[in-house]
């Protein structure tokens, strides 16, 4: 194309929009067999239960260390399919780009978004783009939904949850948070702070013929510590994280300095699994067998006896790990 | 007094008389029996739910001396006052009874109940147990009537054993003959024990066996501290980590198993001389209030001046010049302390920041990691009560924490509240308090609520004080702060009004409802943080007003803390904030790749707060050099051990803002105490000083437009005895009348009295 930027007239439904589509989207989704042409297509699911979800990606800044927009837009919606249990395998993106972006850093992106898909396994079988005008979206929005079959196996669900179970996370926390809010904030990149954003399914799929599966979850937006209230609110059980719950050193050194708890921060590409607890080293087996697995640690365990979420600290104190608040005000000093 | 009801001429009269207050569990009956036989009364006592009714038949004279003796030879723990004196007209059994008796207690309901504290040992029950022909002799559960635990083993009331953590122990045939003769010095007192009968001690230690015989455990425990180890040892309100307080590498092995680096440790001295103080002597120089408090019944921790070279382990207390110094508080420490010969450390067997451990299967769990050894016994402790601590401040000795031997602490308040009130404090130094008609009842200290076992002793201890006053909390108050888990506690209660105090509010009211009621006043609460009004955080603040009625007036020039709650403990951040806000370089600063101050610019965790505590905390750091610290206030407590005389006095402009209060601005000051020319001696009696006097400007321009009569300092900053006493000679000098609290602590435990006090005002 011949401008740098993006237009309205990319939105228009003409021949500017055609071509980005043609030159941008189609070009590099080309794996994925998009067909830019057809208003709907047919997609092949094969056996099972079909699952689907979506989500919308809206990360500042678009790109960081470890991935991008475009990335997190399939690894976001692929990972609640796997968590859930699923194989994703078909997704939809829509591209909301706001007037004068610049078409190189939309290749980019997409091309991000392309790679990321065909490492996960998914294809993306429709889309659509929108320009918005100047100062009313953030650069790019991305939405995608995902289409999945349940996999054999165990039905991984809150409602298996049980008095003795054990946590277990298949790697550090903190990073993609961490990662994310340096680069937002321009305070100067750190190369030792790269986002987790990645694929789960290779650490959900064989976990699902672990009998003693209950329950998986990504630890997204609010963290582990946004999980262990999930699941008090939906069990009525309480949740007990334990001192062993991995944090990189330079994550952790960030979030001291900073004054935030890593516990809350989000990750992109790791997996929460709540299992039996005589299966606990059968599972960690399994995932430590596996690349993004190798660092997978016990994080804590389900208990009846109080419903509320504990972190028990090395020191051998307990403190209330609360619900997550925007701008929490100090209660100490 | 009224008078006796007069009886038909030459007969005798009959009357009841109604007594109140400190009466139950004190030896109050005994004492009434025999002061009727005394005179020749017939009649009887009863203990009804809270209160005592005599009735008494003999000659009006009589009569009358009685009344009067009820009052003024009443048994020193007591505080009786008589409610109703009424004439009894028709003659029942009672009243025509030939001598006179003592009746078993009633249930009634609707009076004054009153919860005792717990006390050590009476001089009666001294004599028994060093008395080698006595049965209890070195017996270390050892009460009668007017000493022993009170507060920590009633389950219930009307305060009789079987509503004790006692009604385990039958009594053998000695005690019990004891506890059903009147006019002996044990009757009814409830948790009378003996060797036979009552609770005996344990010791056990890794790869031992358990000792199971109360002197041999004794021994055992003084072997073990002997040999270097941690003992843990189950008291009256819970367990103590214990150890040698003269050797250094012992102190620093118990530091380094409860992660406690730097915190000061109370030490307990033998009990020695005639004024029991005479080992305490030798390691300590006492003023007489600190002396005269340590060795009273209540046996608190009194902050004492440490002797140099005295032979005390110098890390007991790193950097600071007091000693927590306290004498044993029950015949097991008694023994203890005599058998081992010399001062022990004794630390509250908790994890930091949690209530005191009380049951024996969780202390040696949970304290199984520091202690070598455990010394249980099996009195089971219903709730816990952490050693209360007391300093000398401003000429009176002022309590730091309440605790066993003070709790629950009972206050009276000015206006009725409209419906009993539960006020559930803040989240530092948790205590709770529960308010009906008049009266307030506080909590011993909790702990720091973040901890569910804080959370869980704050639950048991609200529900329980309702349970024993026989009062149910129809609304609950509690701290504005929406994060504090007092705060989110009182919301999931259900069917029960909240109401809330802003934190400073709270402050001013403990201090005004405990000296006087009638405003005006001007309170300076200043602490570490609390939430105000307007959403920032507070702490450096003057409110004017009364009680249900404050408006703020004068404060600090605000600064925005990088990292938020991690400023606590890390006095490094209002350092660096303070330079920060002045656009200057502060060339020590640890944030060296400035990454915190890179988020502070963009207002990333960097709350505004005009507190003083966190000025404290950058003089610390910028003076002692202490940029990290590991227990609240320790850098403030280290800047005050600097000094010996008021500095040099830096004014601070007094600016009045947009709000229309008065801010001093701190900035001149900062320049003084970051000038490293200067000794730390010097800056850091500059920084005493030159705050002392801000705060006396700020008072004198508040009277230059508004009446100001009494002043009131309150908050945990005022701990500072250098501080205090500097801005209370200040303010005296210009005409200010000056009032710190002496009933409850200045820091937040008071918060939950002031919550109270603050809501009954409110409602009058």
């Amino acid at each position: 194309m011949e401008d740098k930027r993006i237009s309205l007239a990319h939105g228009n439904g003409g021949r500017f929009m055609r071509e980005l589509i043609e030159d941008v989207f189609a070009r590099q989704l080309a794996a994925s067999e998009l067909d830019v042409q057809a208003d709907a297509v047919v997609i092949e699911l094969g056996d099972g239960e079909v699952m689907i979800t979506t989500d919308g990606f809206t990360v500042q800044p678009l790109e960081f260390p470890g991935g991008d927009i475009g990335s997190l837009a399939v690894h976001g919606t692929t990972n609640d399919l796997a968590v859930s249990g699923a194989r994703p395998m078909y997704l939809t993106l829509n591209a909301f780009i706001e007037e004068g972006f610049e078409t190189e850093r939309l290749e980019r992106i997409v091309g991000s978004l392309a790679e990321a898909a065909l490492e996960s396994g998914v294809r993306i079988s429709a889309g659509d783009t929108k320009v918005v005008r100047r100062g009313e979206g953030g650069g790019i929005y991305l939405a995608t939904t995902g289409v999945g079959v349940r996999l054999p196996g165990v039905k991984p669900s809150m409602s298996l949850i049980e008095d003795g179970d054990v946590m277990i996370v298949s790697g550090p926390v903190g990073d993609h948070g961490t990662a994310v809010m340096l680069a937002r904030e321009e305070f100067g990149l750190r190369g030792d702070l790269i986002s987790d954003a990645g694929p789960v399914m290779q650490l959900t799929e064989p976990l699902l013929a672990l009998d003693g599966l209950r329950f998986m979850r990504d630890p997204t937006r609010g963290g582990i510590a946004s999980i262990g209230h999930e699941i008090v609110k939906a069990t009525g059980l309480g949740v007990r994280f334990e001192a062993t719950i991995p944090v990189r050193e330079p994550v952790q050194s960030v979030c001291e300095m900073l004054g935030y708890d890593p516990y809350y921060l989000a990750c992109e590409g790791r997996v929460v699994a709540v299992v039996a607890a005589d299966q606990v080293d059968a599972a960690l087996d399994i995932w430590r067998d596996i690349p993004s697995g190798r660092e997978a640690a016990r994080i804590g365990r389900i208990t009846a006896a109080e419903e509320r979420v504990i972190l028990e600290t090395p020191l051998g104190g307990e403190r209330f790990l609360e619900e997550l608040e925007d701008d929490p005000l100090p209660r100490i000093c | 007094m009224a008078s006796s009801a007069p009886g038909p001429a030459g007969s005798p009269a009959a009357i009841r008389i109604t007594l109140v207050g400190h009466v139950q569990g004190v030896g109050f009956r005994p004492f009434v029996y025999r002061l009727a036989n005394e005179h020749g009364i017939r009649g009887s006592v009863q203990n009804r739910v809270g209160e005592v009714e005599v009735v008494a038949v003999a000659d009006p004279a009589v009569l009358d001396a009685f009344q009067a003796e009820l009052i003024e030879r009443a048994p020193p723990l007591s505080r009786p006052r008589i409610s109703g004196v009424e004439p009894i007209v028709e003659l029942t059994e009672e009243t025509v009874a030939t001598g006179f008796e003592i009746i078993s207690s009633s249930a009634g309901a609707d009076a004054q109940v009153f919860v005792p504290p717990d006390y050590f040992m009476c001089d009666d029950c001294r004599r028994e147990l060093d008395d080698a022909a006595d049965r209890r002799y070195q017996y270390p559960f050892i009460n009668c009537t007017q000493c022993g635990p009170r507060y920590t083993l009633i389950e219930s009331l009307p305060y009789d054993r079987p509503n004790t953590s006692m009604s385990g122990f039958p009594l053998c045939a000695e005690c019990e003959k004891e506890y059903l003769e009147p006019t002996d010095r044990r009757f009814h007192a409830e948790p009378v024990a003996c060797e036979r009968c009552g609770p005996r001690l344990c010791f056990e230690a890794d790869g031992q066996g358990s000792v199971d015989d109360n002197h041999a455990a004794l021994d055992a425990a003084v072997v073990a501290l002997r040999d270097g180890q941690v003992v843990a040892v189950k008291g009256i309100g819970g367990y103590h980590l214990v150890c040698d307080a003269r050797r250094a590498e012992v102190v620093d092995k118990l530091r380094q198993r409860k992660h406690r680096p730097d915190k000061p440790l109370a030490v307990m001295f033998p009990v020695e001389g005639d004024d029991a103080l005479a080992a305490a002597n030798r390691y300590v120089r006492f003023r007489d209030s600190e002396a005269q408090l340590a060795a009273s019944p209540m046996r608190p921790i009194a902050l004492a001046a440490g002797k140099p070279g005295s032979g005390l382990a110098p890390n007991i207390a790193p950097g600071l010049g007091e000693i927590g110094v306290f004498l044993p508080y029950s015949p097991l420490h008694k023994l203890l302390l005599e058998k081992f010969g010399g001062p022990l450390v004794a630390t509250s067997g908790n994890i930091s920041g949690e209530p005191v451990l009380t049951d024996n299967g969780e202390a040696a769990a949970r304290l199984g990691n520091i202690a070598d050894a455990h010394l249980h016994h099996d009195r089971p402790i219903v709730r816990p009560a952490d050693d209360p601590v007391f300093r000398h401040i401003d000429g009176a000795m002022r309590p730091l924490r309440l605790g066993r031997g003070c709790a629950p602490v009972e206050m009276s308040l000015a206006w009725p509240q409209e419906r009993p009130v539960l006020a559930v404090g803040g989240h530092m130094k948790g205590t709770v308090a529960l308010s009906w008609d008049r009266r307030v009842v506080v909590s011993p200290h909790i702990g720091e609520m973040d901890s569910p076992r804080s959370l869980a002793v704050f639950e048991q201890v609200a529900a329980d004080l309702q349970t024993l006053y026989g009062v149910r909390a129809e609304r609950i108050v509690c701290d504005a702060h929406p994060g504090y888990t007092t705060h989110k506690w009182a919301l999931r209660q259900p069917g029960v009004a909240i109401e809330k105090v802003w934190h400073h509010e709270a402050h001013a009211s403990a201090l005004a409802a405990e000296i006087d009621a009638t405003g005006p006043w001007l309170v300076f609460t200043w602490d570490g943080v609390g939430l105000g009004e307007d959403q920032t955080l507070w702490g450096g603040e003057a409110l004017s007003g009364s009680a249900g009625d404050w408006q703020r007036v004068a404060s600090m020039r605000t600064f925005r803390l990088p990292g938020g709650e991690r400023a606590g403990r890390e006095p490094w951040r209002s350092a660096a904030a303070l330079h920060w806000e002045c656009d200057l370089r502060w060339p020590d600063c640890p944030d060296t790749d400035g990454l915190a101050h890179a988020a502070w610019r963009r207002q990333m965790n960097a709350p505004e707060t005009s507190a003083v505590g966190r000025l404290f905390d950058a003089a610390a750091a910028l003076i002692c050099e202490v940029p990290v610290t590991s227990f609240e206030a320790q850098g403030p407590m280290m800047l005050e051990n600097l000094c010996r005389d008021a500095g040099d006095v830096i004014e601070l402009p007094l600016l009045v803002g947009g709000d229309g209060v008065l801010r001093s601005d701190w900035q001149p000051l900062l320049e003084v105490i970051a000038d490293k020319k200067r000794s730390k001696r010097d800056r850091a009696e500059a920084f005493h000083t030159s705050i002392a006097m801000a705060l006396l400007r700020q008072a004198e321009t508040v009277r230059e437009r508004q009446v100001v009569e009494r002043v009131g300092l309150c908050g945990g900053v005022f701990q500072n005895r250098v501080l205090a006493e500097q801005a209370t000679a200040l303010l005296r000098s210009e005409g200010f009348e000056v009032w710190l609290p002496t009933e409850l602590p200045c820091n937040d435990a008071a918060l939950s009295f002031g919550q109270a006090a603050e809501i009954a005002a409110r409602g009058n």
